[in-house]
């Protein structure tokens, strides 16, 4: 049956994916919900989103303002209507402050939720969350809700508080939480639009700007692209499949190290005549207080690139002391045969891009 | 092999001590005086308008021939950090002449002619920046490895920076400043136990950012190659002299070394700053003043700087060296 999907957050990153799989792959209508302060700027996102999605969105697309930071945030949209909600509107950097990540993630989710709560033909609401929302923990996280034992920066946190806003709703909505990885490219070609710490700490060591490497070497680093993580978000927003929690990586067994990733990055750089004239040296592994020490240096470096980029990266870098390994059991489950990108190709292509794009614009986002 | 013995340390900075608040006040940094405090940088020392490098370099050679420590000298490795500083020749008159003779009067040359060292060779050493002391050093021993007959070099660095140049380097407060040691086949202070340079041309034009981000990777790479040179580990330095920098960079490199920080010696930094090429012979006349030093004791002496360079001396404490303390 023809049904209605709402995605927010749609012209964010994922959200942009996500409807174009939709369109490709379903009948569904879309309502895309973005933020808009006003008119002018919600015609823009329109006509960004139609260019984007091309013409066979305009039949089975609307675009609506939707500020979940308010309460009347999705007044626009007939309840009755809705099928399918995925939530993907946040805030993404991994250095967002406390303030802002309770207003909008948290808070925007709760208001999320009481509006699904009104769909009375509602037949998934699914959130995108984080493998990160698994915090400090160390070893195996599975695909379930999951205690707080502490976070290592305000977003995690706030992914973490979010997916209690809707999994506190699991015995009365059809919900889903699904983890996201990192997503380090659109797609198997390396194309990179969205750039996050991945990048940003690629690019440092890149322009020799830093030549420490934090975290345990043995550390598994998910990474995914966003064509991979948009099939799987599709796939499990089929009503025939269980709702519940959902790890969307790599089997663990594919999963690459950060010494494995790191050694691909610079066996691409070191073919690289620039990086070659520079010398410039692989990084040494530190251990976090001497990680904490650079960084309370690199604050007196006058706001220059180092702590520019670095304030991107930091927030991140203490997750990679936290060895863990996210189980996908259920993902295995729901999504049988499915392939995800292999995690050392899929570096060595984006690295390849990374520098034929000299790191393109220096928009950073996270998962 | 022949031992080579380096002794006599002896430094000169510039006249006036500023507070780096002063400095900044007057424009004279690139950082600003709070984050260059939180580094660890409080004071430094700048030239009078009419002191020039040259009479810094005096300075201290004066010093050595006061205290009967410059002897017979065979030859006089002279090194600046600002290559002008190797030219003590009047620019005005440059200008006016266009004659470049005014850009060859060698501040060697007027030292050897000054001290009345008639029978010492001159080699000016101008392209290793901060490190050129070490450098010096290192070119010493392997000229009386070679030449025979030489039995003592005196090696100098004297820099001052420009009028109206901004005294910060790669977020370092800078002091004009000279020193000077003596490296002699005679048994002094320290046996050179080895000694150690790595340059990368490719980051020659590096920006500030650039010079700090490849720090830890080539300074760590630089002591683990002379330390193999010199069939040590990390556990046998006793001493770590380093240069003056954000004191954030030894504790880090200390842990990455395997070096206990109470090994690590800057003491000099709040009081003078980064005296360019100075810094190990300022740190290492202000350890051996502390009486700390043992004979069979092994300082590092380890430098970066532009170009980019990286240079480290491994010494040897001998039984001479709490008379070099007195005596310092």
């Amino acid at each position: 049956m023809r049904g209605t999907t709402v995605i927010t957050g749609a012209d964010g990153y994922l959200g942009r994916q996500l409807a174009a799989a939709l369109l490709a792959d379903g009948d569904d209508d879309l309502v895309l919900a973005v933020r808009a302060d006003d008119s002018a700027e919600l015609a823009a996102k329109k006509d960004r989103l139609a260019q984007r999605l091309g013409p066979q969105a305009r039949s089975r697309t609307r675009v609506v303002a939707a500020d979940l930071s308010r309460d009347d945030a999705l007044a626009d949209i007939d309840t009755r209507s809705v099928t399918r909600i995925v939530h993907a509107a946040a805030v993404t950097r991994f250095n967002v402050e406390r303030d802002l990540a309770q207003r909008v993630n948290v808070d925007g989710t709760a208001r999320l939720r009481a509006f699904a709560a009104r769909c009375d033909n509602l037949q998934r609401l699914a959130m995108l969350s984080t493998l990160y929302a698994a915090g400090r923990r160390r070893g195996d996280v599975h695909e379930e809700r999951l205690d707080d034992v502490g976070f290592v920066n305000h977003y995690e946190w706030s992914k973490w508080a979010a997916e209690e806003e809707v999994l506190g709703a699991a015995g009365e909505l059809p919900v889903s939480v699904l983890r996201l990885p990192t997503l380090v490219a659109d797609d198997d070609g390396g194309q990179v639009t969205q750039y996050n710490a991945f990048h940003n700490t690629l690019k440092l060591f890149y322009y020799g700007l830093l030549s420490l490497l934090p975290g345990d070497g043995a550390t598994p680093l998910s990474l995914a692209t966003a064509s991979f993580t948009a099939s799987a978000v599709t796939r499990l927003l089929d009503p025939a499949i269980a709702d519940g929690v959902y790890h969307i990586c790599p089997d663990p067994a594919d999963t690459a190290t950060l010494d494995q990733l790191v050694d691909t990055a610079f066996t691409v750089f070191e073919r690289d005549p620039g990086f070659q004239r520079r010398g410039l040296m692989r990084p040494l592994p530190c251990d976090q207080e001497s990680f904490e020490d650079l960084l309370s240096a690199a604050d007196l470096l006058r706001g220059g690139p180092i702590n520019q980029s670095l304030s991107s990266v930091s927030p991140f870098a203490h997750q990679l002391y936290l060895p863990k390994t996210f189980r996908n059991d259920a993902l295995r489950a729901a999504w049988p045969g499915y392939t995800a990108p292999d995690p050392l190709a899929l570096a060595e292509t984006t690295c390849l891009r990374l520098i034929e794009s000299k790191w393109g614009r220096r928009t950073q986002e996270t998962p | 092999m022949t031992d080579v013995f380096v002794d006599s340390f002896v430094y000169s900075l510039g006249e006036r001590k500023i507070h780096v608040n002063e400095t900044a006040a007057a424009g004279g940094l690139i950082s600003s005086a709070q984050d260059l405090e939180s580094a660890g940088f409080r004071w430094h020392h700048v030239c009078e308008p009419t002191t020039s490098a040259y009479d810094l370099a005096s300075a201290v050679t004066r010093r050595l021939a006061d205290s009967d420590r410059l002897g017979d000298v065979d030859a006089i490795v002279y090194a600046t950090c600002l290559p002008l500083n190797g030219n003590a020749g009047d620019a005005a008159e440059w200008e006016a002449t266009k004659d470049v003779k005014h850009l060859m009067d060698f501040p060697a040359s007027r030292l050897q002619a000054d001290f009345g060292l008639h029978k010492a060779v001159v080699i000016g050493l101008n392209q290793q920046a901060c490190t050129a002391m070490l450098g010096s050093v290192r070119l010493a021993q392997a000229m009386l490895q070679v030449e025979k007959d030489w039995n003592r070099v005196l090696c100098v660095t004297a820099d001052r920076f420009p009028e109206g140049a901004k005294y910060e380097q790669a977020y370092n407060l800078i002091s004009d400043g000279a020193a000077a040691c003596v490296v002699s086949r005679q048994p002094g202070a320290f046996r050179l136990v080895t000694a150690h340079q790595i340059t990368n041309g490719g980051l020659g034009q590096a920006g500030d950012d650039e010079t700090v981000g490849s720090y830890f990777s080539y300074t760590h790479r630089l002591v683990r190659e002379t330390l193999e040179r010199a069939g040590l580990t990390a556990a046998d330095l006793d001493w770590v002299v380093t240069q003056n920098t954000n004191d954030k960079a030894w504790q880090i490199l200390a842990r990455l070394l395997g070096v206990g920080f109470e090994k690590v010696f800057f003491s000099s930094m709040p009081d003078v700053g980064h005296v360019i090429s100075a810094d190990n012979v300022v740190n290492l006349a202000e350890l051996l003043a502390t009486g700390r030093v043992r004979p069979g004791q092994r300082i590092a002496l380890i430098m970066a700087g532009f170009g980019l360079n990286w240079q480290c001396l491994i010494l040897e404490a001998t039984e001479a060296v709490a008379a070099a303390a007195a005596r310092d």
